[in-house]
């Protein structure tokens, strides 16, 4: 009895909360990167006054978002506008609970350690035996991959009742495009995971990386198309900047979010931030062997392995999210119709064929 | 040729991977920004700005010889120039000196024809303050700095 609390209560619970403690505290830090290194692209400081070169920065503006006025426009809808931004923020942080951020039993000897001061070694033995209990990740199910997408395009609802709720032209129309946007490139992003599926032959995302171990490749070295195309999606996805059409200052004043202010402005912001992280991860996971150092199986880069899992992990989501700012220090907007156009008939077709393509090799 | 070449190109997106070399490059370009407050900006070696009265410096008595030429050659008429002719060495004296920076050019032309150098242009540029009265410099404030009467100490260094 006590040993099912344990594992089917207690310690998600725990991973959870460090989970969200610690993805918050990313997330408020990858603004900071962001701007940091947007700045340095452009030849300028960045944010320098709160703190040194301006580490303190995100907490400054968490703080400012929260003392500010709490503004619900008096034709909005209230309750919408208010909702809006949770069920962005959510989903978000939702998806993390099936990545894995290490191996199954991670934690044995940690938690052998904890529990044998309180419980009997038999007990004890059974918690640690259960590979979800003392894995890096909250839980391991079956359908994860379908699991992060499903759950992630209820995201995409927030932005939706958002610009609907909020009454005015221009949120309207930022939520419409970002609504098309999404739905289109999701197509795309799903061929692109499903050429993966085809290779490992599981849902599972530790199963994914499993695999990856087993095979001694990662999946980024046989589907570096499927990985690009992912990429791209996955930027489309969670606007950023060639694809940010949803929030287009230019053109849209703000986009679906015009009408926010102050803290809900900053849910938004967060969970555009978080998505940005889940697709990091979901990428590393899929393509760049999650936890594992580079060619697991060759002997003499051994070495690697001092290295922790979790610590591989994170070093590769942190070269994505790097990727994800560069690009957007790189390139220009996408007018609307170029995006359309390159949703539906250049990443598409590429997406089917390459599935049709690795589909015909495996089979063959 | 071209054709393919172009298609090439597209497909393997040459012009991206160029561009994002570059912003690769420029992300450790040393940085332009300067940080004003903090750190003075370098000015150029003849910006001409803040006036000053100089002294002599063995002496630590004025340089002006009240000859009035800066007065007469200023364009715009903000130099005064008092004096008193002392009875005994026939000499004439400074009593007085105001410099108007509110209508101040900066051209230094003042500074140029002055022929004991003791009207000069520095290089201080801070010359903001709250009210129009206080841009009048009297010869204490020209011959310390106006900051160091202002504030008591030099600030922002």
């Amino acid at each position: 009895m006590i040993e099912n609390l344990i594992i089917y209560f207690l310690i998600p619970f725990i991973k959870i909360g460090a989970i969200v403690l610690i993805l918050s505290g990313a997330i408020a830090y990858l603004t900071l990167l962001e701007r940091k290194l947007i700045a340095h692209i452009q030849v300028r400081l960045g944010p320098m006054r709160v703190g040194w070169h301006g580490l303190l920065q995100p907490i400054a503006d968490g703080l400012k978002f929260v003392l500010k006025e709490d503004i619900v426009p008096s034709k909005a809808d209230a309750l919408i506008f208010t909702l809006a931004p949770m069920i962005s923020l959510i989903p978000a942080f939702v998806v993390f609970s099936v990545v894995p951020f290490g191996p199954p039993g991670m934690f044995e000897g940690l938690l052998r350690g904890i529990l044998s001061r309180f419980l009997e070694s038999a007990s004890v033995e059974r918690i640690v035996s259960n590979p979800i209990a003392s894995g890096g990740f909250v839980t391991d199910i079956n359908i994860a991959v379908l699991f992060v997408l499903s759950v992630s395009s209820v995201g995409i609802l927030g932005v939706i009742l958002g610009g609907w709720a909020s009454n005015s032209k221009y949120p309207l129309l930022g939520a419409l495009r970002s609504s098309a946007q999404m739905v289109s490139y999701e197509v795309a992003m799903g061929f692109a995971i499903i050429s993966v599926l085809l290779y490992a032959g599981s849902l599972s995302l530790v199963e994914i990386v499993q695999q990856q171990q087993a095979g001694g490749w990662w999946y980024f070295f046989i589907q570096p198309v499927a990985f690009f195309l992912l990429l791209v999606c996955g930027m489309a996805e969670t606007n950023r900047l060639p694809f940010d059409l949803p929030e287009a200052e230019t053109e849209l004043v703000g986009g679906f979010h015009t009408e926010y202010s102050g803290f809900r402005f900053s849910l938004f912001f967060l969970a555009e931030y978080a998505n940005m992280i889940t697709v990091s991860a979901l990428a590393v996971t899929l393509f760049w062997g999650g936890w594992l150092p580079p060619f697991p199986n060759v002997p003499w880069l051994g070495f690697l392995g001092i290295i922790p899992p979790v610590a591989w992990f994170l070093i590769k989501v942190f070269l994505i999210l790097y990727l994800f700012i560069w690009v957007r220090g790189t390139l220009p907007r996408f007018r609307f119709d170029q995006l359309m156009n390159y949703g539906w008939k250049v990443f598409l077709p590429i997406a089917l064929g390459h599935v049709i393509l690795y589909a015909a090799i495996l089979a063959i | 040729m071209s054709n393919t070449m172009n298609f090439l190109k597209r497909i393997f997106l040459v012009d991206i991977l160029k561009g994002l070399a570059v912003t690769f490059r420029y992300t450790f370009k040393s940085v332009y920004t300067e940080q004003y407050p903090k750190e003075k900006p370098k000015l150029a070696e003849r910006y001409k700005g803040a006036p000053r009265l100089n002294n002599d410096p063995e002496t630590g008595e004025t340089l002006c010889i009240a000859c009035d030429l800066c007065a007469q050659i200023c364009p715009e008429d903000l130099i005064v120039v008092g004096s008193q002719r002392d009875p005994e060495s026939r000499k004439k004296v400074l009593t007085h000196y105001t410099f108007d920076t509110s209508r101040c050019l900066f051209c230094g032309l003042c500074q140029e024809v002055c022929p004991t150098n003791a009207i000069e242009l520095t290089q201080d540029f801070e010359l903001a303050t709250y009210s129009r009265s206080s841009m009048l410099w009297d010869r204490e404030r020209l011959e310390k700095g106006w900051d160091r009467i202002e504030f008591g100490k030099n600030y922002h260094k």
